[in-house]
Order: structure tokens, then C-alpha cells, then sequence
């Protein structure tokens, strides 16, 4: 039917027919299908040029009334414009309008007339606020689902190539597996043959120090000192005063040792001591 | 509703009439708008008498002082058939809302004697012109479009349509702002598609001053004749908001357009001399109804069939023109059960 924009209107070289078109009125029975079909145009249209210039003339407007009634603008297409290229055709029509209204605001500005809204001008607009709340929530969704399509396509190559690194690691691993295992056979074999001669030095070269040992990650981890062992995690002030207390006292995070013994100010200080030895943390431990 | 005054230059005799007629009843006196006085009429009786009044005030067009000075009164008549479907009704109230200087009127029932009917509401209404919406079968729309006592009338069918409430046309505009009108230039090519360019230009520009009209312009109208069709766009004019000062300086590379709609295409089929009926000025030939075509594509289906039914009946003919020979082998294994 009509409601698409591609189609093109008639198919002129399909068939050819003058519609019988009385003045007053046409029924629907005038097209009864006993006609041939015309691959021309038909050579018996009507065509009164001398009457319709007439009547131009009749209805047209003086010939020098002022542009501002008018506002028209002529813009040349330059070439023919496919019409069934739907893309072609708008764009024909989009760049007359910018042509147009390009013109015409120059022509405006020459004659020194406002013709812009203001922008603090409100007024009844052509289509509702409802009608373009729902176009702008069709616009957001149509934007959504194309950055979640976007998102989904990242997120499957992302795996595929997270798969191909982790088959890698394994192999990997696999490998220096071997190579350990096989190095230690080497040695003991060594050892064997040379009938368990005392020596460290001979021992196998597995470098535990080096990369690939069992290690602890020596990263340097910046504002955290070596002995904490919350891994600076202390120090982001989540915990309460005393919490942080107890910590630095009893230890949670850093070496102990030290932390336990006593020194000379400890030994001197009496402040957690309680003289008379009937505290209710005692008296609650003897119950 | 009364009828008002006319003052339309191809019925000068009426105009005089009536104008004779207000000089005896009461004389001439300007009407007061919000801006000043109103343009004079075009009578030379009532211009005559208010000479005076418009030599007094200043004004704007450049034009001699014997001719009074133009002014815009167009009204156009937007009316449908009955029965009309419910795209076509949008897209004429989408037009309705585009035209300011539009007047509606109730649905007309398509018979024989539409045209006269239309001519009488035209003038009741009193209307310079006048867009009727006419569909038929639920199908077709045609859309006529005449200037109104007078004469001419151009019959459409309309393709493509397109209405506002679509989404996917996100532009919007002032109500009742003045449209920039651009045509194509081959409007001007051929003395058919020139009527057409002048009567699209005085149906769709609002007039100027119009009481309903704001004075900014913020969309445009394309009319385009691509193969043989005009078609309709309607643009918003989009410039952003901190460039609106320095349009001379470069602020019109940034403007854009956002269509607003409706959009439809014209396909002209006939013009005639009078409003509504007269005798035929122009035909277009290469016009083929939306009836033939569904007739020609019903006609191709049922030749599918009336094809099939003739070969079965051919091949019939045939097997009893050529009956075949009785075998002679037939009863070659028959006695060795």
C-alpha cells in the first residue's frame, strides 16, 4: 500500500490508461478492464497550455509583491534523482532545504528582520510534549539496544581471546613441569653414578629464587610497610580507634616479636595494671 | 455565518456591487488591528475614499501610491470525504496543523454532487481556496486542490504518505511559525507544473501578519518534482542556540535540519478551469489509476489458472486425437500362472 516511501508511485511503463474523469464526479465503475494497455503516454491527454497560462495570470499575485509575502526559494537539483534510491532522494530534498533556508535567512538578514526564535520563547509547538517524550524514549532505547548489542559483541571476542591465553598458560605450565621433573631424574641419576658423594654444590639447579618457584610475590606495594600484614589495609582508617589499638598491640599485621617483648618503658609503665587485683575481668575468670 | 465582503480582482463586478452597497450603508472607515489600521481593499470606490487614511500611515511594501498595497488574505478549506481512513485523516489534520491560516469543516459525502456542495461550503465559509481530502475503496487517496470562485483545481492522488506521528520524524517547530517554501527548479520548466507551483505557494504560505502567524521561521517546506511527482518535506530549521546572533557570521554552517513531517508525494492527474469542475486544461498521460493496476495484477493471477484448465484440456484433445496401439506383448506372460 502507500505507507512506504521506497515504492515508486506508478509503474509507468506497466500499463497506460486516462483515467475518465468527468468534471463533477467519476464512479468507480468507469475503470471496467475492457481497455488495452498503452506502453506511451497516452497521445490524447489534454494539454490546454494557452488556458492554463490564463488562469495563471488569473490567480497569480502582482508581480511585484514583496518577497516576505511569498518566502519562496528556487533551488536547482542539478542532475535527475533516482527516485526508487530511497537515500539519493532524501538527500536531494535535504540539501534544497538547507539550500533554501540558507537563501532565505541571508535574504532575511539583508533586510534586517528578526526571524530566529529566541531561546527563552516558548509557545504551542506542532507536535505535543507527550508525543516528543515518547519519540526521545524510542531514540534512548534504540541507543541502548545498540551499545548492549556493542557490549555483548566485545564481551564474546573478549572470551574467545581469553580462552586462547589460558590454553597458552597451561601449556605452559605443563612444559616446566616436565622440564623440573626431568632435571630432578638428571640429578639423582648423577648422584647415583658418582655413588652419593657428600656435596651441596651438585644439588639440582632448580632455581626456587628465580621467577617461576614457589615464591611470594615480591611486588612493592606502595604505602604499606614491610611488617604489615593487612596488606595497608589498616591504614585506610575503615577500622575504629580502638581496633587500631588492640591491632598495634597484639598484632595484627607486622612482625610480633619485637611487639611482645617488653622494653623499658613497658616495664615501668603501670597504666593496664590494676593494683588491688579485684578487676571484674579477674573476678569474672575466677567464677 | 455571514458572509463577508470579497475582494478578489477576477469578479470585479460582484466586488463592486458589494462595495456600492457598504458605501450606501455606512462609510468606508478603517479597521483597527493591534498594529494600526488595516490595509485598505482593493476597490477602487473604497480606496478612493480612504486615501486620506492610507496616505496618514507609513507603510512598509515599496509599492506606487495609487495601487494599495498588497495584502495576503488567504484562507484555505481543509475538508475529507466520509469514510476516509484513519492515515489519511492524520495526515490532513497534520496539514490542518501546519496551516494556520486553515479552516476545517465537517466530512463531505463523496457522491455526484460534491462539487457543488464543496463550492458552497468554500464560500460559506468564506474561503479563498480550498484542500479536499477524498479517499476511496479505503485505498486511494486524491487530493484536490482549487482556488475558490474561480477557479483552477488540480485533482492529486497521493502516495507515500507519512504523518507526523510517526516516530521516527523527530523534528518539531513553533505552531503557526511561517514556512520558507523552496521548490525545485523545474516547477518553472513547464506551464502545467508552473499553476501547480503557484497555487502550492499561496496555499501553504501563511500570510503575512496573520493574526494566528508568530513572526519567527523555524521549518521549511520542500516541494520537489522528482519523476513527474511533487513531493512534500517538512523541515525543521535547527540553529544552535549560542549562534543565533551571528548568522551572517558563519552561524548558517551549523545549522542543520530535523524533519518534522508529514511527508507524501502528488501525483497530478487532471487540471481544470473551474473550481471544482470547468473544462479540463491538462491531463497527465502517463496517469494510470490504482484500479487498473490492481486489476492488471488480478487479471495476471487469474490467467494463471484459465492457462492450466486450457492445457489440461489440449492434452485431453490430443490423447483422443492420438489413441495408442493395443499392446501386443500384453498377453505375452499371461499363461504362465
Amino acid at each position: 500500500m502507500v505507507g512506504l516511501t521506497g515504492e515508486d508511485p506508478v509503474v509507468r511503463d506497466e500499463a497506460m490508461l486516462d483515467d475518465v474523469d468527468t468534471d463533477e464526479e467519476e464512479s468507480d465503475l468507469e475503470d471496467d478492464s475492457g481497455e488495452e494497455f498503452h506502453d506511451e503516454p497516452s497521445k490524447k491527454a489534454v494539454y490546454n497550455k494557452d488556458g492554463i497560462l490564463e488562469k495563471l495570470e488569473d490567480i497569480a499575485w502582482p508581480k511585484n509583491v514583496d518577497w516576505r509575502h511569498k518566502l519562496t526559494i528556487e533551488h536547482d537539483q542539478g542532475e535527475k534523482v533516482d527516485v526508487n534510491d530511497d537515500l539519493s532522494r532524501e538527500l536531494a530534498f535535504y540539501t534544497q532545504a538547507l539550500d533554501g533556508t540558507r537563501q532565505a535567512f541571508e535574504k532575511l538578514q539583508s533586510m534586517n528582520v528578526r526571524f530566529l526564535r529566541p531561546a527563552d520563547y516558548y509557545a504551542e509547538m506542532v507536535k505535543t510534549d507527550t508525543h516528543m517524550h515518547k519519540i526521545k524514549g524510542r531514540l534512548l532505547s534504540e541507543k541502548k539496544k545498540i551499545e548492549e548489542a556493542e557490549e555483548r559483541k566485545k564481551a564474546r571476542e573478549s572470551k574467545k581471546r581469553a580462552k586462547e591465553v589460558q590454553a597458552e598458560k597451561n601449556k605452559e605450565r605443563a612444559k616446566q613441569k616436565k622440564e623440573q621433573i626431568e632435571s630432578v631424574k638428571k640429578w639423582r641419576k648423577q648422584r647415583q653414578q658418582g655413588g652419593f658423594a657428600k656435596g651441596n654444590d651438585d644439588g639440582p639447579d632448580l632455581n626456587f629464587e628465580g621467577d617461576e618457584g614457589f615464591k611470594q610475590s615480591k611486588k612493592k606495594r606502595p604505602g604499606v610497610s614491610p611488617g604489615d600484614r593487612s596488606g595497608g589495609l589498616a591504614k585506610n582508617g575503615r577500622q575504629g580507634k580502638n581496633r587500631k589499638s588492640r591491632d598495634s598491640k597484639f598484632g595484627h599485621g607486622g612482625r610480633k616479636g619485637t611487639k611482645k617483648q617488653n622494653t623499658a618503658e613497658t616495664t615501668n609503665d603501670f597504666r593496664g595494671f590494676n593494683q588491688r587485683g579485684n578487676s571484674e575481668s579477674k573476678r569474672r575468670k575466677m567464677a | 455565518m455571514a458572509k463577508k465582503r470579497k475582494r478578489t480582482s477576477d469578479a470585479p463586478a460582484a466586488a463592486a456591487a458589494s462595495a456600492g452597497k457598504s458605501d450606501v450603508s455606512a462609510p468606508s472607515r478603517p479597521e483597527r488591528t493591534l498594529f494600526g489600521f488595516k490595509d485598505k481593499p482593493s476597490d477602487d470606490a473604497t480606496a478612493a475614499a480612504a486615501a486620506a487614511a492610507v496616505e496618514s500611515e507609513p507603510q512598509p511594501d515599496s509599492e506606487g501610491a495609487d495601487t494599495p498595497p498588497f495584502r495576503n488574505k488567504e484562507k484555505v478549506l481543509v475538508t475529507c470525504s466520509r469514510r476516509i481512513i484513519y492515515r489519511y485523516r492524520h495526515l490532513m489534520q497534520n496539514i490542518v496543523s501546519l496551516l494556520p491560516h486553515a479552516k476545517k469543516d465537517s466530512k463531505i459525502e463523496s457522491k455526484q454532487t460534491k462539487g457543488s456542495t464543496l463550492n458552497e461550503v468554500v464560500e460559506l465559509r468564506s474561503c479563498s481556496s480550498c484542500l479536499f481530502f477524498e479517499c476511496r475503496k479505503q485505498k486511494d487517496l486524491y487530493l484536490w486542490m482549487f482556488k475558490a470562485p474561480g477557479g483552477p483545481s488540480v485533482k492529486f492522488l497521493v502516495n507515500a504518505v507519512h504523518t507526523m506521528e510517526e516516530l521516527k520524524l523527530t523534528g518539531n517547530h513553533l505552531k503557526g511559525s511561517r514556512p520558507l517554501l523552496t521548490f525545485s527548479t523545474n516547477f518553472d520548466q513547464q506551464p502545467h507544473w508552473k499553476l501547480v507551483k503557484e497555487m502550492l505557494t499561496q496555499i501553504f504560505a501563511t500570510p503575512k501578519d496573520h493574526r494566528k502567524g508568530k513572526p519567527f521561521h523555524d521549518h521549511v517546506f520542500v516541494f520537489s518534482i522528482v519523476d513527474d511527482h511533487v513531493w512534500f518535506r517538512n523541515y525543521q530549521i535547527s540553529v544552535p542556540h549560542n549562534e543565533m546572533d551571528k548568522v551572517d557570521k558563519g552561524g548558517l554552517d551549523k545549522m542543520t535540519l530535523v524533519e518534522v513531517g508529514p511527508r507524501f508525494c502528488l501525483n497530478p492527474i487532471k487540471i481544470f478551469g473551474g473550481s471544482f469542475g470547468g473544462p479540463t486544461l491538462y491531463e497527465n498521460p502517463y496517469y494510470v489509476s490504482p484500479n487498473q493496476i490492481r486489476a492488471l495484477e488480478k487479471r495476471k493471477k487469474a490467467g494463471k489458472y484459465a492457462k492450466k484448465v486450457k492445457a489440461k484440456v489440449r492434452r485431453k484433445m490430443h490423447e483422443m486425437e492420438n489413441t495408442l496401439e493395443p499392446d501386443e506383448f500384453a498377453q505375452l506372460w499371461k499363461g504362465e500362472d
